[in-house]
């Protein structure tokens, strides 16, 4: 999950601070990832050494704000023309552990799989009443969509092993 | 208060059980998905749920009615179950609100009244403009919608969709899905089949069936849905 991204794209609409950054971040993300204000200024002046961003004086009340810099819009500009590496994601702990419950033999798959399944019912009725309640705006609905099309993902994903065992066991 | 009740319900078609002892309470304001792969039962455990199938054996009661005791099976669903099925079942001569209308008039209410209880039914899904089009005139989400309405009028305590967001976009299917919602929480019970996990997880309780069988009841409830 990039911060410095997510930091680079709010700060391409006009110069912040640090605390705004924090707060515009968990409100377009539906606060999904929640920030704490350590994280943020400390993506800030990594990215102030990178060149990404400038420091841009203080506000009427005294805070420092931050500037994107040009370096910082053609860093951005190619974070959203490339595609999410899929194999950077850490290994799926699921599907390993249902491989070993195949492989070991002596283990009730259909139990593992059933576990799973409610287990993951349960994430997606969050994720649903989280949706039903939220009053936030496009940003927060499609993030919290982006979950639920994964949570929705791994059901179908058992739904198939379920299946092919059966399949197999028949 | 339950809604619905089944208790260890069978039903055998020809020599295949098709439910083999289910139990299962629906309360008002309850909203339960069945979920299950195709020949576990979901269907049977509609139709029977909804009185359009009688069981083998075990109790069904709606309301405090056993339905064994029912002979005019088709009257008490036109009185207290609303449907909503896959294939919407829209008679194309009809324009949606006569649609919606019908079976309220099958049951006896004059055409002013029916007509009234279908406008408020229509608005209330979000279709009253299209009241007076025909179904091949409506998007495949209007027809569900008008097909919910006919099903929520006449203030039906217990509502049966089999597979409601069918062929519907997944933006389209959320609102079907909120509708249905509302409408539990305006005090219905809602019993949805639906093999799409997206769909089941607006339900307060999620029951899978294998081999038509509740393969765990309890163990998916989340006590405070809503």
């Amino acid at each position: 999950m990039s911060i410095r991204h997510g930091l680079l794209a709010l700060l391409s609409k006009g110069p912040r601070y640090g605390y705004q950054l924090r707060v515009e971040f968990e409100a377009s993300t539906g606060a999904t990832w929640p920030l704490n204000i350590g994280q943020v200024y400390t993506t800030l002046s990594r990215m102030e050494r990178d060149g990404l961003v400038a420091p841009g004086g203080t506000d009427d009340q005294g805070r420092a704000v931050y500037t994107i810099t040009e370096a910082g819009r053609e860093e951005l500009g190619r974070w959203f023309s490339t595609p999410v590496d899929q194999a950077g994601r850490p290994r799926d702990e699921l599907a390993i552990k249902l491989a070993m419950a195949v492989a070991t033999g002596d283990v009730d798959v259909q139990a593992v799989i059933l576990a799973q399944r409610m287990a993951a019912m349960r994430t997606l009725q969050d994720l649903t009443r989280a949706k039903r309640a939220a009053s936030g705006g496009l940003a927060e609905r499609l993030v919290l969509d982006s979950l639920i099309f994964k949570a929705e993902a791994e059901q179908r994903w058992l739904d198939h092993c379920e299946a092919v065992l059966r399949e197999k066991h028949s | 208060m339950t809604v619905v009740k089944l208790r260890d319900v069978t039903r055998v078609h020809r020599d295949v059980h098709a439910l083999k002892g289910v139990s299962l309470d629906i309360s008002r304001g309850e909203l339960v998905a069945v979920m299950g792969p195709s020949g576990s039962g979901k269907s049977t455990l509609l139709n029977v749920a909804g009185g359009l199938d009688r069981p083998t054996s075990g109790s069904v009661t709606i309301g405090d009615t056993d339905l064994a005791a029912v002979k005019d099976l088709a009257a008490l669903r036109r009185r207290e179950v609303g449907y909503v099925f896959q294939d919407l079942n829209l008679i194309p001569s009809l324009t949606a609100a006569e649609n919606v209308m019908l079976p309220r008039e099958l049951d006896g209410v004059r055409a002013g009244r029916a007509r009234t209880e279908a406008l408020e039914a229509l608005t209330e899904v979000g279709v009253r403009e299209v009241a007076d089009r025909f179904p091949e005139e409506l998007s495949g989400g209007q027809r569900q919608r008008v097909a919910i309405a006919r099903a929520l009028a006449g203030e039906r305590g217990l509502l049966l969709a089999d597979e409601p967001t069918g062929a519907l976009d997944t933006a389209t299917g959320d609102e079907i899905m909120r509708l249905l919602r509302d409408r539990c929480d305006a005090g219905a019970a809602v019993l949805l089949v639906t093999h799409e996990p997206r769909y089941a997880a607006w339900a307060d309780r999620v029951v899978y069936l294998r081999d038509g069988e509740v393969a765990d009841a309890a163990a998916v409830r989340l006590e405070s849905a809503r």
